[in-house]
Order: C-alpha cells, then structure tokens, then sequence
C-alpha cells in the first residue's frame, strides 16, 4: 500500500507548509487519490499514518467533500452542472445527452471504467453556461450535441491528459470571461490537476 | 469555586457557577429544557437545535440553543414562548421524519428521550409523505455494539465521547448532509474498553448491547443503585432486572467517582451473576470428586475438621485467604472469624499481587479522584491504568486534555496515557529502586518532570505496574511523593473491594478499622470485641502459601479467593491447596482453588445482597440487592457465623445490617458510619478520613538479569467473573510474549513464532509479537490469560526460541 | 469585457492587457507591487485605519467592513490570514476571474493584509473545482517568492511571509468562514458555533484568523494608491468603491461586470447584460446569489441598486451574483433548483438544515412533477417558518449557520410572487408553462 517515492517526496513538502499535520488531511488525499484513481480504504490508511488520524477520521473528512471519491469513477469524470443558471441555459438536456451517451445514469462510472458521470451543483461558469466539467477542466458554453460529442471523443481518443482550453476549443461556446492565452497544463484522472499536489499531467509539473 | 451569577429563567432568578450552560443550570434548578445532542460530560456543540430558548438581548428576543450558552450575570432566558414552542416542535418533526416508528421493538422503546419529547413537545401527526430514509439494517460496530442507522439522530454523543472521553476516536460521522451517518472503518471496529458507555448515553435506539439487546422490555425492568463490583474506584452504577435476573449495568452519574462511565469489563461483567454455572448447594469431598450436601452436614463438617485443626496445631495453623470479592460486612465477618473464631492473624485479602496493607489502607496524604481534577501535576507509576482502573484512566485523561494538567508516566512500557503524557519515562522490570533514585535527583532526562512535581498540587498514583515488580517499590514511590511539598497519594489496586476488605481487616497487620498491631491501645480495644486476639501480625498471602505447603499451616478458609489463578505463583498455591489437611471455600463458582476444596459452600454474590464498598479513596458506597442468589446461596458472613456457632463460638451477626452496626461501633475509621448515613449521600457514599500511614523510602536491590520479565494484568482475562460473561471473555488477548524487536532479532525469533519463558515459577510456551515500547531485555507477557501456566514473580527469567 | 463607461480598477489590467494580466511581467509593468512595498513602511494602525476610513465592505457575501474585522484581531499572535476563494454559490463566478486573470493583483493585497495584522502565514483556499484558477495563483505565488515579494525578508525587510494554496474537496459549506477553517485544519466542512462571532478572535487552530473573500483583498492594492477618499468617491454613498456583479441567466451578455452601486437593475440587466434572450420577457430575477430573495420586475425594476435598497425590500446583494429569469421558466422548477442545493451542500449539523432542506427538495419536486396537494404551499412555509421563524428579513435561524435559512428565500419569493403558478401546478397536476 505504499506511495511512490515522488508521491512520499510531495507529501513530504506538503506536510511543511502547515503548522499542524493534520492540516494536511486534504491535499494528501489527492495524493492518495493520484496514487490509486479513486480513494481506497488502503490510502486512507495511508494518509491517517501520515496525519497522525484514525482511518475513520481521515473518512469522515473525506466523505464530507463530494471530490473525494470513494470509488472509481472512470478515467475521466465527466460533470455536468445543473445548479439554477445552468439549468436555466438547458444544462438537464446537456445532462441527458451526456448520461444517454455514456449509457450510465448520474454516480455511475461505464462498463469499461473509461467515463463516469454526474450532474454537479454550480462550479462558478454561470456566465458560460450550460457548463461541464471533465476530470475538473472547465468547458462552457456547451450544447447538448456537443457534449455527445464530448463523450464521444473521449471514449475514442482517450487521451492521458485533459487541459480546459483543449476541450473547450472542441467542444465548447461562450465563456464566462476571455482565457486570453491557451494553457497546456491538465488533469491526468478525476482530481484537479494542480503542480504542488503533483496531480498535474507529468510534463506540467514543475 | 468560579464566580457565581445570577440569571432569570421563566421569570425565577437563580444563582449558578459562571460559564455554566443555561440548559444545566435551568435543569439543575426545575425547569426541564428538551435536548438530545447535548450531555453534561460532553463538550457543548449545539447540533441537535432542540434546546433552543429565547434569550433577552437589547436588540430584542434572540433564539439560541442553552446547551452553548454559558451562564453570564443578568441574562433573562425564556424557555417556553410561542416561539420556542413552534421551534421545537419543529425540531422533532425533523427528527421523525426519517426515523423509523420501530419503538415496539426498539431496546430504548419507553426510556427513549426522542419517544418521551415527542409525547411532549411534539407534534401530533406526520405532515411527512415522502420516502424515509433507508440504511442497511444494523451493523455491529464492535463485538459488544450494534449501529442501527435509520433510529440515529446524528447527535454525535458516541463520536464525542469515543475522541474527548475514551481517547479511542475509531467511529465517526461520514458523508454529509442528509446522507450523514455513523460509521467505523473497515477491519477497524470501535473497540474501545469503554465503548458501551455511547450505548448508554446514545439518546435513541441507534446504538445497542448485543449482551442486552432484545431481552427486556425497559417497563419490565426493576432498578436499583449500587456500586459497581469489578473495580477499586466504586463506580456508582443501576442495576437493571426482571424476572430475577440481571439484564444491565449503567453508570451514574457521581461527580465524586465515575461521572457515568463504566469500562466496558464493569458494564458488561454482570452477565456471571447468572451464569448457569453458579453454585447452588453445598459440595463436600468424595474421592476426586465432590458430592451434594445439605448445608447441615457441610456445616458441621467444617466446624468438626477446623476445630481438630486448631485442637492439634493451633489456631495459626489456619490460613484465610479473600475478601476482596465481597462486601464489607462480609470482609468483617471473615476477618472477626480469623482473629476470634479461629484465633489467628493469617489473613490476606491480597492475592500477592498489591502493594503493602498499611499504604493501601491507611497512606496519608491521601488524594481523592477529585483531586485530579485540580491537579497540575499528575504522577502515574503503577499499573496502566487503561487496563486496571478505566473510569480512573478517564478521569486522569480529561485532567490532561481538558485542563491541561502535566502527566508524568512511568511503566515498564507503553500505557493506554502515553498519549498525553508530558514526560514518559520507561524502565526494565526489577530496577524500579535505581530508576526512583534517579528521578527523585532530577538526572538527565527526568529533569523537567522532576521540577514539575515541585509545584503543586501533585497527585500520585501509585500501584504495582506489574507482578514481577518488588512491591515495596510503591511504598518508595509513595514515600518520594510524600516527601514533595505539595502532593498527595492515591494508591491502586486490583479486585473490586480490596480497600475495604483490608479496612475490615482483612490483612496480616491490620485489624478492622485501619488498626495496626503497633496501636496497642486499638489492639486491647479488638480484645474486648473479639475475645482474645493474637498479640502479632500474619503471614501475607505468599507467607501462607508457602507455610501450606511445607507443612507449617495445616488448613485453609478461602472466601472468594482463588489463589490459584489469581496470585503471579498459581503452581505454589495448588501446592499448598493440595498440601492443606482441609480447605472450606466459600464461593460463587467451582474454580481452580475451590476445586481443590474438601467443602465447597455456594455463597451468594453481587447483586444478591446488601452491604457497602470501599473504594480506592477511602470511600465507603452502598451495595444492593435486586435478585436471590440461586439455589440455596447464603452470604459471606451468614456461612462464617453458622461455623462460628457450630464450633461454639458464635459472632453475634443475624443480618448484614449488624455486622455493619458492629463495625461502626468497633473499627475506628468507620466509627458511627451506618447504612442510612451512606444511602443519604447516594451516588457518591461517604469519604472516610483515618490515614495514619507516612509510607518511608525502603531501598531494594535492583535485579540484574538478562532478560526480565513483566507480568501485567489487561482489563480482559481468564479471571473466574471474565470466565462467566460470555460477551467479555473472548476479548482476553490470551497467552503472548511481547518483545522488544531487537531481542526478537538477537533470540532469532519473529512475530508468530513461539518461544519459551521460563519464570521462577514455572514455563510456557508463548507467541511472540513485537512492542518497541518495551526497553530491551524484557518480555511482557499478560496475566492470567486462559491456558497459560503461571510463571511466577521472580523478574529474572530465561527466554529461549521453541 | 464589458462594455461600459464606468471606471475599472479590479478588472481594469485584465480588460487593457487580456494576453498577460496574470504575469509578474505585466503586473509591474503596470505599476504593481509598489503598495505592497509602501505597506512595508506603515503601521499597523495607518494601515487598519485606511482601510476602515476607504469604507470597503467584505465582497463574501456577508457585507462587514474589512477594516472593522481587522481591527478586532485579537493578541495574541501567531495570526493567521486566510484568503476566502471557495467561491461556490450558484450565480457566482467572479473570484474565478480575478484568480484567474490578475493573481498578483489579490497577492499584493495579501502581502499588505498580512502586514497590517502582523501575520506571516498566508493561506488561499480555493474551491477544488477551480484547478485552473488555483494552478495560475500557484505560479504567481511562485513567481512573487523568485521575486522577493512573497517568503523570507520581502522586499529586503526582515519581514517574513508565507502563503499557501489549499485546495478545497467540493462542499459549499467551506465558503462559510468558519467551516472554512475548520476545513482547513483537515476536519470536515462544519461551521463552529458563535459566539466568537469573527475568526479574528479564535480562528485557525484556535489563534486569532482574519478570513477575507479574494474580491476584498484585492481591493487593498487600488485603496493605498488612490488614497482612502478616492476609493469612496468611486462608489455610491455607503457602498464604497466598485462592484464586480457576475450576471448569469436568460440575458443576451452574462458576465462580470464592475460597477458603481445606485445604479438601477434595470440599466444592469437591460443596458450592461443586453436584455432578455430574444422574444422574452423579464419574470424575476435572484439579486445577489442564491441565498437571496428574489426580486420581481413590477416592484424592483427601477430601484437603485445599493445595499440598504436591497436590505429594504427584504433582500440582499450578497456577493453580487445576480440570476436572470424570463417568463419560460418554472418558478417552481427554478425553486427546487435552488433549494436542492442547499439541500445538498448543508453540512448535516443541524436537524433543521439537515433534515428541512431535504424535505423541502422533495416537496417542490413533487409538486415540479405535478404530484403537488393543495397543502403542500403552506407546509413549506411552515418548514420554512421552522428552520427560519418568522421567516424575516434579515433572517431569523433555528441553525448554526445561515446556509439553512438561506434554503428558505425561493420557498417565500414563490409564495410572495407565484402563488398562483404553484397552485396551477397543483390543480393541473403538471406545469403550467408546458
Ligand atoms: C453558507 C455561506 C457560504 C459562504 N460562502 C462564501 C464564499 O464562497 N466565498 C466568500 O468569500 N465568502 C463566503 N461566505 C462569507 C464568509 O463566511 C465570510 O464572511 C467572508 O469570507 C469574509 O470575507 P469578507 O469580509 O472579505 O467578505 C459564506 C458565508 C456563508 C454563511
Ligand atoms: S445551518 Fe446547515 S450548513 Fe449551517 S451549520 Fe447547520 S447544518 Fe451545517
Ligand atoms: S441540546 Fe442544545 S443543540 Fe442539542
């Protein structure tokens, strides 16, 4: 059940940014989660010996916040936001297109583990809407048409990394606000890609 | 004392402790306020929102729940407006809508607060039409409790409890929001020593005793107050029966002692007062065997065989072991009957594994529990108190967590405190003197700990922390203490009522009433009462056993004793039992040393009779009676007068209630105590002054062995009241060597394989497992754990791979 | 951007220099971090009292003025600053921009927040669905350390500051400040009780914790350059300083939008987001998140938009989120939307919230679905008066925390405003709109 030496190295440099180990409850679950695809009761364990927890404390913070997903959920987990705004702008036609295509109901992840789906209150693009996220990585401005298409592509092409101005280029129509530049950094599994959790794809990690 | 206030509540002023909650203090003083999530030892959290009252505030009426709000001088509080009725009303809507109407079947139907507030507070019918909430039915959360999570109203009673009070955070609250539940991790139940105390404080019927569950209706049962029967600090508790039989123990709530915790070994430990193999009539010896008797010819038999005893050999060729199980009044009588009857002073309710009689009995300074909670120093060197003393490891952990008071622990490894401890210091078996020598100098590592102890007020909690040590080690250790400048000593020891059994006089130097046979004045006293009483101390508990077996001692009364499993050299005391022309024990069970009895008289037990304990501080409660002891079961002191009077001598004792009037006339600690006095001070009892002893530093020889040995008692074992409740005694760790890993590695042996411990006793053949908190050369190995030989209470012993 | 004549000074880098605004480059360029180093050489006391005298208000939502709470912090030290970007009410999305396209901008604001109340221990906790937001302030935090501004001696002092991104796991909850907090210190999203009422008193592991939302320390950088008066003369009497409205719904433009107050929601929702979608009228509309009661045309069109206006007519600007609803829309429907996510984000403290939210859900669900009974109106206000008494404004709580109450707004803007749409519901067994 052990982490990779890189994985124990990050979660070295995590645990010396907080003045209590337990602060680090969540940033090492994404670790964990990096680790695994999806938190087992094994990485819990993990990250209790590292926090200093019981393995039913670190769960009960864990299952507390909806990202920490206790199963597996796919290669990339597709979310669709269906809080007012979006819903105002047809996100429950977004939200059937993307479960018909996927061929699973919200919670549930395909036969082939490749897509999981789940409709999501507001993720902040209410400008943009209707809006999806896969695996964290924000597409506004989405029709339902596009969103097979989504699904489509990502069953197809299943690429290692998901980066927001790539598919929102693909798939998506107006945004909230301008990007102004495209970025290349991206997600490599249903946690948000972020360097210092080295939860970003391997080439953006910095 | 902090600053008193007064508030206003429903238009009465009343005058509370600053910082108080309002919900306490209103109760406290007449007016009920509904709750559920809140508890009086539980830190404040505010959750369940059913307490909610009306506080005056000068931007107007402000609602807001009493359990958070702590007492400040003038508040006006209202707890029954139209807008606190509507809310609480609404609350328990709330609470129903998702909870099942499974009361009929439900453990706490008809002693459930959600069923009573309902019928008081609630609404009258369900306005609720959709689907309730479903979980899968219950789930055990440890081997003693069942989680049923549809009945839960998320209060968080258990969760709290298990992190501020047991220190055992291992159930929690996961998911969130509506899908909010209790759960434990996988492979990792709440097992904690005291996890049945959620069960008593859970407000609905979410969590259940497996011992208990489905047994009784609560309108069935009949209750009563006692003391509890497996512990030294006199836990209050309610016995609860029906139909003759006890069904449940719960702690009461006595600020004095045990706040309302049991370990579970208390809660839990009732189920061998109804064991099917409890002894109902008399068993006299026939061949290997025993036979029935009447108690007539039983009777006789013992006044004919230790009257040819004491006719030969004198009356100090017999030896009394026990006390310690029963109550007082009991203990006096077994002691009256040694000393008057018999005629000799060997007599020992130690099963030689306690420290000296006078520090137990009569120390001074002496602490109360209480005092520890003022304490800003706490020194722990004895026995893990985790293990052997649960509500007192609770209330030396809440004085650590929620005061901030220093620990200072000192064992031979890790103790169930170590996690809050300031300084923890860890020492080989059989080199407590050196180790003492260097603490008390403040050298090295011990500087801190030592300085701390210079600023009172210190307690001392002071025990053996293991068999194999030199028991006058605690009196060193207490002497040390004494000699602090601001300390006080509160002694520990194993077995229920060991402190008033040695009060009664249950000891080879002490006669009843913590009189020494140094106070020559007390001691002509005893002669009056007693007859004649021999002029010089007994022999202890090892000192008998040895006399027996070489012949010096020719008999043995054992009451409730079982020296065969019970002292560190079990081989030694069948020797003796074996060795003795006659034995007479008086007994609930047929254990290892009654079966080697030539009589066996059935006694009756807890819960069968009435009389007092004495705990640990001094501190005399009340024991009751709800059941009949089964068969033809007589009391302690009814057996020992019926001999007394068969053997020409008889005590004086028609019930319970007059020996307790002849101790409180005779034994000077508890001069003038009577029954009515204690049941008036109902839950805590009555704390007894009378220390005379100033414990004086005895140097002792440190062992130098290679491998040592420490023998410690766990709260579960093979003891015979573990042995007759079927809930508790699978939890016993059995047979183990722990050892240190770098022994293990020198021994060449791994966890899993088996080595052999040869003790100056005896051997066994043991598991290894591995416990860096040991120092090296030293194997730990649990007491009296079933199907383990005893191997004595030498330190030194040998280790070798089998 | 926008299109306005107002003046922009939070959005203003990101609108003139949409390739780079997030870069070091660019900040400095443009004149940053000199008031990071003018704070340097300030007081505590100069620096609390500008920002008190500029009159900024918290952006959170909770509308307390940033220089008050500051002056509550309580020795003693160590303090902690924690920036508030969990940003995750429905309508809202305009921490997302300034995260996003001018992160130096909010650390420079830290670096003078932290000065002014003596911390050195910055953290940022960002919503967990805002990976890219979080990964553009890591590389300006990366940036600002290389530069000397942010770690060990700043600016060549010997003054020493830390800050930390933390990532949140998806629970709205953790937006509330104290819950925050608790989050932070890796418990669950749970809001601590009150009193104390602000962190300042005991906030993170238990030590005095100023918690201010991203918009607010942005702010800090644009009050010590233009001075405390200037900053006041931007806005509209109380309500100092600009606004960022996020503007989502039935409009033509949705977006952010930096405005004065006073001006009216008609000229917002008409003029600044381009009116309604083709060939569609204006219903109501959620005036600042989805906490708030809703505004209807008749009654609120012309109303100025300032705090105390809102206030007035029994609502609030909260953090500006303001939601445009046309006559398609199922009230009911927009109803449940938004209670489910109360329903779905409570913490699960307290029955009311827990149970309430839930119950309420299920309720206008039903009714959604055409399952309603003529009953049900009154039982949810009746609810509703149960988590919320009164069910006033500001609102009364049965709860710890408002999320709660909050759940209560949609239920009493329906019956206040579309009673007949929901009995329509009831009595046709289906929706009225079709
Ligand atoms: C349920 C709830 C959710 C909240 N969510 C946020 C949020 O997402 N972002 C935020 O800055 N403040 C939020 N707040 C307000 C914070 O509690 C706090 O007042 C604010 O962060 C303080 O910063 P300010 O004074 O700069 O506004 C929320 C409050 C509540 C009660
Ligand atoms: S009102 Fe709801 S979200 Fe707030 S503390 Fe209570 S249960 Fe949690
Ligand atoms: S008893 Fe006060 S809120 Fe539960």
């Amino acid at each position: 059940m052990s982490w990779s030496p890189e994985t124990v190295a990050r979660a070295e440099r995590i645990m010396q940014r907080y003045p209590e180990r337990r602060s680090a409850v969540m940033p090492l679950l994404y670790l964990s989660m990096l680790e695994d695809g999806y938190l087992t009761d094994d990485g819990m364990r993990e990250v209790a010996e590292w926090t200093g927890l019981t393995p039913v404390q670190v769960k009960s913070v864990a299952s507390f916040y909806g990202m920490f997903k206790l199963r597996y959920t796919g290669k990339y987990l597709v979310s669709v936001c269906t809080s007012i705004s979006c819903m105002l702008r047809g996100a429950d036609d977004v939200m059937a297109a993307v479960e018909d295509e996927a061929g699973v109901p919200h919670g549930e992840t395909d036969d082939d583990g490749v897509i999981a789906v789940e409709h999501v209150e507001c993720i902040g693009a209410c400008g943009g809407a209707p809006a999806v996220q896969v695996n964290y990585e924000l597409i506004e401005g989405i029709t339902p048409e596009q969103a097979r298409d989504l699904v489509r592509w990502l069953r197809e092409e299943q690429p290692d990394k998901i980066v927001a101005d790539d598919l929102q280029e693909r798939f998506g129509g107006t945004r909230s606000f301008d990007w102004a530049i495209r970025e290349t950094e991206g997600a490599v599994g249903p946690f948000p890609a972020f360097g210092p959790y080295g939860t970003v794809a391997e080439e953006d990690r910095s | 004392m902090a600053d008193l206030v007064k508030i206003t509540v429903d238009g009465k002023e009343i005058e509370v402790e600053a910082g108080t909650p309002v919900i306490d203090a209103a109760i406290d003083n007449g007016t009920y306020i509904p709750h559920f999530c809140h508890h009086s030892r539980l830190e404040p959290v505010g959750l369940c929102r059913m307490c909610l009252v009306e506080l005056e505030t000068p931007r107007g009426m402000v609602l807001t729940p009493s359990c958070t709000l702590p007492a400040s001088e003038g508040q006006v509080i209202h707890t029954k407006t139209p807008v606190v009725d509507k809310a609480q009303e609404g609350v328990l809507e709330f609470l129903l809508i998702n909870h099942p109407l499974d009361c009929p079947v439900c453990d706490k139907g008809g002693e459930c607060p959600l069923q009573d507030q309902t019928l008081g507070y609630g609404p009258g019918e369900s306005r609720f039409v959709e689907e309730k909430r479903h979980f899968e039915k219950p789930v055990p959360v440890s081997d003693l409790v069942l989680l049923d999570r549809e009945r839960c109203i998320l209060c968080s009673r258990c969760v709290r409890f298990a992190e501020e009070v047991a220190g055992d955070p291992l159930i929690e609250i996961t998911a969130r929001g509506n899908q909010a539940h209790i759960e434990t991790f996988p492979d990792e139940p709440f097992s904690s020593y005291f996890s049945g105390n959620t069960v008593q404080i859970c407000p609905v019927g979410a969590l259940t005793a497996t011992a208990y569950r489905f047994r009784a209706r609560p309108w069935d049962l009949r209750k009563v107050e006692s003391t509890c029967p497996h512990c030294t600090a006199g836990e209050a508790i309610e016995i609860d029966a029906s139909q003759n039989q006890v069904l449940r123990f719960n702690g009461i709530d006595a600020d004095a002692t045990n706040q309302g915790w049991l370990s579970d070994k208390c809660r839990f430990g009732f189920e061998f007062i109804g064991s099917a193999e409890r002894l109902t009539v008399p068993l006299v010896r026939d061949g290997d065997g025993f036979r029935e008797s009447t108690w007539a010819e039983a009777l006789d038999l013992v006044a004919e065989r230790l009257g040819a005893v004491i006719e030969s050999r004198g009356g100090e060729a017999v030896a009394g072991f026990g006390g310690a199980r029963g109550t007082n009044e009991d203990a006096y009588a077994f002691s009256k009957f040694m000393r008057a009857v018999v005629g000799s002073n060997h007599i020992d309710a130690r099963m030689d594994d306690a420290p000296a009689a006078e520090l137990l009995a009569a120390v001074q300074p002496r602490a109360t529990i209480g005092d520890l909670d003022t304490a800003s120093t706490i020194l722990l060197w004895g026995p893990d108190l985790k293990e052997e003393a649960g509500t007192l490891y609770l209330r030396v952990r809440q004085a650590v967590q929620k005061r901030g008071a220093k620990l200072v622990v000192v064992h031979p490894r890790r103790t169930g405190l170590d996690d809050r401890a300031t300084w923890k210091f860890t020492y080989r078996p059989g080199t407590g003197f050196g180790t003492l020598e260097a603490f008390a100098s403040g050298a090295g590592d011990f500087a801190e700990a030592r300085k701390a102890l210079d600023e009172g007020p210190v307690v001392a909690v002071v025990g053996l922390t293991g068999m194999t040590e030199d028991p006058t080690l605690a009196t060193a250790v207490a002497a040390f203490a004494a000699g602090l400048p601001d300390a006080k000593i509160l002694p520990v020891a194993r077995r229920s009522n060991t402190f008033g059994a040695l009060d009664m006089g249950c000891a080879p130097g002490l006669l009843p009433g913590r009189v020494s046979f140094g106070d020559a004045d007390a001691v002509a006293a005893f002669e009056a009462a007693f007859g004649a009483v021999p002029d010089h101390a007994g022999l202890d508990t090892s000192g008998m056993l040895e006399g027996l077996a070489n012949g010096d001692l020719a008999a043995a009364v054992l009451v409730g004793a079982d020296p065969v499993r019970d002292v560190p050299d079990g081989a030694l005391a069948r020797r003796a039992l074996e060795a003795a022309d006659f034995v007479v024990a008086l007994d609930l069970f047929l254990t290892d040393s009654s079966s080697l009895a030539d009589v066996v008289l059935p006694a009756e037990g807890f819960a069968e009779k009435e009389g007092t304990f004495t705990n640990l501080e001094g501190r005399v409660s009340k024991v009751n009676r709800i059941v009949a002891g089964p068969g033809q079961t007589q009391p302690d002191w009814s057996i020992l007068e019926e001999i007394a009077r068969r053997m020409g001598r008889p005590m004086g004792f028609d019930s319970a209630e007059t020996v307790a009037e002849e101790i409180a006339t005779v034994a000077p600690a508890y001069a003038d105590l009577r029954w009515r006095d204690v049941e008036r001070k109902k839950p805590e009892g009555v704390l007894l002054d009378g220390g005379w002893y100033t414990p004086k530093a005895p140097a002792g020889p440190d062992v130098d062995a290679d491998m040592v040995l420490h023998l410690a008692r766990t709260l579960y074992d093979d003891g015979v009241a573990m042995r007759q409740s079927l809930s508790l005694h699978h939890l016993a760790p059995g047979g183990v060597a722990y050892l240190h890993p770098g022994d293990a590695e020198r021994l060449g042996v791994t966890e899993g394989d088996q080595v052999v411990v040869v003790g100056s006793a005896g051997e066994a053949t043991l598991p290894v497992r591995f416990d860096p908190s040991l120092p090296a050369g030293v194997v730990y190995v649990p007491f009296n754990q079933a199907g383990v030989p005893s191997l004595g209470a030498g330190a030194a012993v040998e280790v070798r791979s089998a | 951007m926008t299109t306005t004549t107002y003046p922009q000074v939070l959005t203003r880098r990101m609108t003139e220099h949409p390739a780079d605004s997030h870069t070091l480059a660019r900040y400095e360029a443009t004149g940053g971090y000199q008031q990071a180093r003018a704070a340097m050489g300030m007081t505590r006391e100069q620096l609390v009292e500008t920002v008190k005298e500029s009159g900024l208000i918290g952006r959170g939502g909770a509308g307390f003025s940033a220089g008050m709470k500051w002056s509550f912090l309580a020795p003693p030290r160590p303090s902690y600053l924690v920036v508030n970007g969990d940003e995750s009410e429905p309508g809202t999305f305009k921490d997302r921009q300034l995260l996003e396209r001018d992160p130096h901008q909010m650390i420079e604001g830290i670096i003078i927040a932290s000065v002014a109340n003596e911390v050195h221990e910055a953290f940022i906790y960002i919503r967990g669905e805002y990976p890219k937001p979080a990964r553009r302030v890591q590389h300006a935090i990366d940036e600002a350390y290389a530069a000397g501004y942010l770690g060990d001696g700043i600016f060549g002092s010997d003054y020493q500051l830390d800050v930390t991104v933390h990532l949140g796991g998806g629970a709205y909850i953790c937006g509330e400040e104290t819950a925050l907090i608790n989050s932070l210190e890796g418990r669950r999203g749970e809001p601590r009780l009150k009193p104390p009422y602000f962190p300042a008193a005991k906030g993170l592991y238990m030590l005095p914790t100023i918690v201010n939302n991203v918009e607010t320390v942005s702010n800090l950088p644009h009050i010590l350059e233009m001075g405390a008066d200037a900053y006041k003369a931007l806005g509209h009497d109380k309500d100092t300083g600009t606004f960022l409205f996020s503007v989502s719904g039935h409009v033509k433009r949705p977006g952010n939008y930096e405005l004065p107050h006073g001006i009216t929601w008609r000229e917002l929702i008409f003029d600044i987001a381009g009116g309604m979608l083709d060939g569609r009228e204006l219903k109501a509309w959620i005036p600042g998140g989805a906490s708030a009661p809703w505004f209807v045309p008749e009654e609120h069109l012309d109303m100025p938009i300032t705090k105390d206006d809102c206030g007035q007519a029994g609502s609030m600007l909260g953090s500006g989120a303001v939601i445009v609803m046309d006559d398609s829309t199922c009230m009911v429907k927009a109803a449940e939307r938004v209670v489910r996510f109360f329903a779905h984000e409570s913490c699960g403290q307290c029955t009311p919230c827990r149970e309430g939210t839930t119950w309420m859900q299920q309720i206008l669900a039903r009714i959604e679905e055409g399952h309603g009974r003529a009953v049900d109106l009154d039982l949810l206000l009746d609810v509703s008066d149960n988590i919320s008494p009164g069910l006033a404004w500001p609102p009364k709580m049965t709860t710890i925390c408002p999320l709660g109450p909050s759940a209560v707004s949609p239920v009493t803007s329906l019956a206040k405003y579309f009673r007949e749409e929901v009995e329509a519901h009831v009595t046709e067994g289906r929706c009225p709109l079709g």
